[in-house]
């Protein structure tokens, strides 16, 4: 705990950071908690990654700097200047959350569901501007010829391009990604993990979960390390931190 | 334990037994020679009166047909608002404890209010159908929408949609099947439900029904029951195909 806020202090010019969160404590039943105290901070461009065994809070965590539950303690602070934003944080959930009935295509316009209007949106009327938008995102991400297959006939790469690109049509500058190439072999996980290294180039800052520490070196800017709610230790330009030591402070 | 509970039970039954004149021998010898001459009354049964009766059993396939079609546009939007994925509590709540009022009223009640309404008519037959639809097809339907996935709910509200985007994107896609498998089978129910309306003057083949014992015409009667019988089961047959071919082309 100590050692991270010395990390949180030492690592981040709180200038360029575009979300921070302070003093984060959740609790599910109102008496264990399953963060204690979790201070973390993202730098714009940067690829964080966050390690830890199962049922250390990572997805907790993430779905608090998402939005999606509200903390019991402690803030998130968003610090995004410039730019006509749309959706600043875009959030893939461990299973990805697609529609699985519906087509890639429908998958990636629904990104869009927060900044069409309502009554347009349901009978499915997107601006051409989005339909283009949605088929270079899919064509980028090289599954263009996929647009009209439904989830379900996807394999787990193909789904996962999809969960990305149904993030950048939201035009976010902060994607979070819980456990996200948990699914997939090890050739698959490092295209998805190309991909978001190019992400990262475009200044979109990545929070990616996992418990597969062996791709950390290898991809991560920043790599923090959870345990039981705590954040253990906070490791920037990750490439000095062996395996071993990640293990060893994680167990 | 189980002995006194049987016992219980069965002094119980005991009692209701010879209240109910369960045991008066002489109306029990009374009853059997009664129905030995019913039944000698009812064969054979006469099928000139066959195309007569096609028209009301027509009008009752339609009652079933359009009061469930109508119960279903009732029956969204009250599941919609009693899914407590998508409402909070006291809305979702007071809509179901509206719900469940409908659905304690007998389907042959609706046919006497709905006879008070809009006169003796199958008018009336279909509003009583559609309403005793909403007290089942709505319960079925507000639990199939909590079925849903939690992470994709999660995911897709991330992007900023409101209830109505998530209703149309994610919910109806996601219980379709569901939702029209469970529609066959009210259709398949309503058949029985149509029939009673004629009971009360709510159109369709059970007027002709109530008519014929009234009259003692019980070979025209069992001429109306066989009928009745071959399309509930053939409406059975039928339903029970297409919820198959559903059902398979969900897996
Ligand atoms: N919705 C929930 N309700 C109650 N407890 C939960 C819920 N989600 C997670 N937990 C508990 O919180 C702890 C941390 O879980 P989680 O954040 O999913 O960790 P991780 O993603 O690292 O596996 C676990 O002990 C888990 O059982
Ligand atoms: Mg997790």
């Amino acid at each position: 705990m100590i050692e991270h806020t010395q990390g949180y202090d030492a690592l981040t010019n709180p200038s360029d950071a575009i979300l921070s969160a302070i003093g984060i404590e959740h609790s599910y039943d109102g008496k264990t908690n399953v963060l204690s105290g979790v201070n973390v901070t993202l730098r714009q461009g940067s690829l964080v990654m966050v390690v830890g065994r199962s049922a250390s809070g990572k997805t907790t965590l993430v779905k608090i700097l998402a939005n999606v539950i509200k903390p019991t303690r402690g803030q998130v602070n968003l610090k995004i200047n410039g730019g006509h934003l749309t959706r600043p944080i875009a959030y893939i959930p461990q299973h990805l959350g697609l529609v699985r009935n519906l087509t890639s295509l429908d998958n990636v316009l629904m990104g869009a569901l927060g900044y069409t209007p309502t009554w347009r949106s349901l009978i499915k009327k997107f601006d051409r501007g989005v339909y283009d938008k949605a088929m270079d995102i899919l064509s980028e991400l090289g599954i263009k010829d996929k647009a009209e297959k439904k989830i379900w006939h996807l394999s787990g790469g193909e789904r996962q391009r999809v969960a990305i690109a149904r993030a950048l049509i939201q035009n976010p500058r902060i994607i979070l990604a819980d456990e996200f190439v948990a699914q997939l072999d090890v050739i698959t996980a490092m295209e998805i993990l190309e991909i978001m290294k190019k992400l990262v180039q475009r200044n979109i800052a990545l929070l990616v979960t996992t418990h597969d520490v062996s791709l950390v070196r290898k991809y991560a800017d920043r790599v923090i390390m959870m345990n039981k709610g705590n954040i253990l230790d906070t490791h920037d330009a990750s490439q000095d931190i062996s395996l071993e030591e990640i293990l060893k402070t994680i167990q | 334990m189980t002995t006194i509970v049987v016992g219980v039970l069965g002094a119980l039954g005991l009692v209701s037994f010879f209240h109910l004149g369960l045991f008066d021998l002489s109306s029990l010898l009374r009853a059997a020679s009664n129905l030995r001459q019913f039944i000698l009354e009812t064969f054979p049964p006469q099928f000139e009166i066959l195309p007569a009766l096609m028209h009301a059993i027509w009008e009752t396939i339609q009652i079933s047909f359009a009061g469930t079609l109508l119960g279903l546009f009732l029956s969204l939007p009250l599941a919609f608002l009693a899914a407590r994925n998508l409402f909070g509590r006291w809305v979702a709540g007071a809509v179901r404890l509206i719900v469940g009022g409908i659905r304690t009223v007998p389907s042959i009640l609706f046919g006497v209010i709905f006879v008070i309404a809009f006169g003796l008519g199958p008018t009336a037959g279909t509003w009583g159908v559609a309403l005793y639809t909403v007290g089942y097809l709505a319960k079925l339907y507000y639990e199939a929408f909590e079925a849903v996935d939690v992470e994709v709910i999660e995911a897709v509200k991330s992007t900023g949609c409101n209830r109505l985007q998530l209703f149309r994107f994610v919910i109806v896609p996601e219980t379709a099947n569901t939702m029209i498998s469970q529609l066959l089978f009210m259709f398949e129910y309503n058949i029985r439900a149509s029939t009673m309306m004629g009971f009360v003057g709510a159109g369709g083949i059970g007027y002709y029904m109530v008519g014929y014992v009234q009259m003692l015409q019980y070979q025209h009667l069992l001429t109306t029951l066989i009928l009745t019988f071959l399309v509930v089961m053939t409406i059975d047959y039928l339903s029970l195909r297409i919820r198959s071919v559903i059902t398979v082309a969900k897996n």
